[in-house]
């Protein structure tokens, strides 16, 4: 989850989310050297005694900015796309949940076996007992098994949503009549918190989403007991 | 005594981020990266002085090594970090496919005994 003042992003739960990280490492190292040239470049314009006011041509000069940056934003692009398509590849989900955006809470079906399907709605500020998390608790939290992958499907039944859960790298809109899907793999146990991400109404803020990924016993035990 | 810090968090107070942006201390090979190339950026600059009594071009020459050897030590080390990572997660896999699958027809053990008694 995240703690207060923070401003990178939450430690990778998932293999994607690691990747993302790594590739946010690689982009801001990019950045930040840019930056220092640029810098470095403004203040050596700022304190030099060489002006020429009639410059007619710069052939060299415009090629190097011409190609460097582009060498650049390939440097770039090329291990973004790669974590694109990885982010598409088949495969093989053991379990598809189905979760629908509302007004404002979210439902969540496990419809593979039985019918299994429950509301999740923040816990209230003033019922919070001592240690849980303001505006992240819910009373019915997602139970999923760890290790394993997936399928997730989401819709809304009203407006637009987007359930997201950082840690685990997903951010997916939830939008009525259409149906989107994500696939979710957890390499650890563990709560992972995420929030409602697209405006839809006063209480936008207030629909956070929880899930507990546990070994896969935990969960049939935990399954069996909400049927 | 100070209470320790929750997990995540940074142990004392906000992380040091280079030009507000770059956090050396969090992010895999950041600090040693801007070390070395601070040091090719002095060594550079340095040498490039000395031998031309240049201030403006070893300036410049300093401020192009330390893009140069940041930009090397940084893809150096995190393809010596990835390699890791591959390694460590083969290897934690291989375990737990040992305990998982040990005395069963899918040890890998016992593959790699059939593969090797079935070539004689």
């Amino acid at each position: 989850m995240a703690y207060p003042m923070q401003l990178g992003f939450q430690d990778a739960a998932s293999p994607i989310m690691e990747e993302l990280l790594h590739f946010h490492d690689h982009t801001l190292m990019i950045v930040f050297l840019i930056s220092s040239l640029v810098l470095y470049i403004i203040s050596l314009m700022l304190t030099t005694k060489l002006t020429h006011t009639s410059t007619m041509d710069a052939q060299e000069v415009e090629t190097v900015w011409t190609i460097l940056p582009a060498i650049i934003l390939i440097m770039i692009a090329l291990p973004s796309l790669r974590i694109l398509y990885m982010m598409d590849e088949i495969n093989n989900p053991s379990l598809t949940v189905k979760t629908m955006g509302h007004q404002w809470y979210w439902s969540y079906e496990y419809t593979d076996y039985e019918d299994l399907s429950f509301d999740s709605y923040m816990i209230p500020t003033s019922e919070l007992k001592p240690g849980e998390l303001r505006l992240l608790e819910v009373d019915n939290r997602v139970v999923l098994p760890m290790e394993m992958t997936i399928r997730m499907l989401i819709s809304s039944e009203d407006v637009l949503h987007s359930w997201a859960v950082p840690s685990l790298g997903l951010k997916t809109d939830a939008i009525p009549g259409r149906l989107n899907q994500t696939t979710l793999m957890s390499t650890r146990p563990g709560l992972f918190y995420g929030q409602c991400s697209e405006i839809c109404g006063s209480n936008h803020s207030f629909m956070p989403i929880v899930l507990e990924l546990v070994p896969l016993k935990y969960f049939e035990k935990w399954s069996a007991s909400m049927l | 005594m100070a209470a320790a810090p929750e997990p995540g968090e940074p142990g004392k107070g906000k992380p040091f981020k280079l030009l507000g942006i770059l956090d050396v201390e969090n992010t895999p090979c950041a600090r040693d990266s801007v070390l070395y190339g601070s040091l090719g950026s002095v060594v550079a600059g340095l040498g490039h002085f000395l031998l031309t009594s240049r201030i403006r071009r070893s300036c410049d020459v300093g401020v192009g090594g330390f893009i140069l050897v940041t930009l090397g030590c940084w893809f150096h080390c995190r393809y010596n970090y990835a390699k890791l990572r591959i390694q460590e997660r083969l290897a934690r896999e291989g375990i737990k496919n040992k305990i998982l699958y040990e005395s069963t027809h899918l040890d890998p053990a016992r593959k790699q005994t059939n593969g090797g008694s079935s070539g004689n």
